[in-house]
């Protein structure tokens, strides 16, 4: 995973990197375009030390459902669900990028993370 | 709101004809088991519509697969089944219709990487309620949805789950008004996707800069500025350049709310 060091409140957003990703360290390869995610716990998920990532534009929805699980140390057979506008759950399979476009504000994507339904 | 209510009628009863078969390698039996013929809605999702076809072949199957998620492929194709099916046919089959259409039916080897997992109808149930919630929050800021009664939305799946056109629309006209002053949708839900099964989705609005309403042609402008001759089909029909955005998201969305058009 990426750094841990900086504070809740930072501007700057650490990248997600899965694990033996080593890709991020080759100067050739680290041309992707990212985009900064904000995580937000909400109803009885524990909160995340660090809510700002940026995350390959590329990457589903699901790929940051099990970064979140994983970051939260969650049993594989516990839920997490993920909303975007406090709204609507997307679709494991969609892309961040499609959403940041449609949904992003001020040059982020915020998602709402919890371990139950909250939004139907 | 919708009042070329023929145009929603056609679309409704759209159906396609599927020819379903046991892929080889999974029959356990001497006999070989009948294909499994069956017309089914084009806007349905194949969870809702397979229950039938799934006990025909349970029977030559070896018994220790019998509980396994059953899934389909298309020419080795695995198909979403939280797509509908008519836009799984127009993606796949459109530029060279085949009918019926044939899909291999699988109950092993089910590809994780490619398909979400279906264990039951009250699955599609929560990814149709999140759909229609997308798109009201693109057309509407989410306003119809919300002051919605639980009774609405079940009033909606259950239309379409059980091929009731009167029960469905009488709750998604609402869904289809258009609200404030101006006429039309803050943004128009719209979903294209190459042939490859790669989804494109930005904010679309339904008129120009100057107020116009905005056509097809100039949307596809705006989104593909160095292709030219893009096509895009859905319901099995090459949309005309000319059609209106705003037109086209109140008559040919699919029940989900949104537009799903393929590139062709």
């Amino acid at each position: 995973m990426a750094d841990d060091k900086q504070t809740e409140d930072s501007s700057t957003a650490s990248e997600i990197k899965s694990d033996g990703d080593k890709e991020n360290s080759d100067p050739g390869k680290s041309d992707k375009v990212k985009i900064d995610i904000l995580l937000k716990a909400t109803g009885n998920a524990p909160i995340m030390k660090k809510k700002k990532w940026a995350v390959d534009a590329e990457k589903p929805i699901g790929w940051i459902m099990e970064f979140v699980k994983k970051y939260l140390k969650l049993e594989p057979d516990e839920k997490l669900f993920l909303y975007v506008n406090q709204t609507f759950a997307p679709s494991p399979d969609q892309l961040v990028k499609n959403l940041y476009e449609c949904f992003g504000t001020d040059g982020k994507l915020v998602l709402h993370y919890c371990k139950s339904q909250a939004w139907g | 709101m919708a009042n070329d209510r023929e145009v929603l009628r056609e679309i409704w009863d759209g159906k396609l004809p599927i020819c379903f078969q046991l892929a080889q390698e999974e029959i356990m039996e001497i006999q070989q088991p009948d294909p499994f013929y069956v017309m089914v809605p084009r806007l349905s999702y194949f969870p809702l519509v397979t229950d039938k076809m799934k006990r025909h072949f349970l029977r030559f199957i070896s018994q220790e697969n019998a509980d396994n998620e059953m899934w389909l492929d298309y020419n080795g194709q695995p198909l979403k089944w939280h797509y509908p099916i008519g836009f799984l046919y127009d993606l796949y089959c459109g530029i060279d219709p085949q009918l019926p259409w044939t899909l291999t039916v699988h109950f092993t080897k089910f590809p994780e990487d490619v398909l979400l997992h279906c264990p039951n109808k009250d699955v599609v149930e929560a990814h149709y309620m999140s759909t229609v919630k997308e798109a009201d929050v693109l057309k509407h800021r989410g306003q119809v949805m919300s002051t919605m009664q639980k009774k609405d939305h079940n009033q909606l799946w259950l239309g379409l789950q059980n091929d009731k056109f009167d029960q469905f629309w009488a709750i998604n006209r609402r869904l289809m008004e258009s609200h404030g002053d101006n006429e039309g949708f803050k943004h128009i839900p719209i979903r294209i996707y190459s042939d490859d099964g790669s989804c494109f989705q930005r904010l679309v609005s339904p008129k120009n800069v100057d107020g116009s309403r905005k056509v097809l042609q100039q949307m596809i402008a705006e989104l593909y500025p160095d292709k030219i001759n893009i096509k895009l089909r859905t319901h099995g029909i090459t949309l005309p350049l000319d059609t209106p955005l705003q037109w086209l998201s109140e008559h040919m969305s699919y029940p989900d709310n949104f537009l799903h058009l393929c590139v062709c």
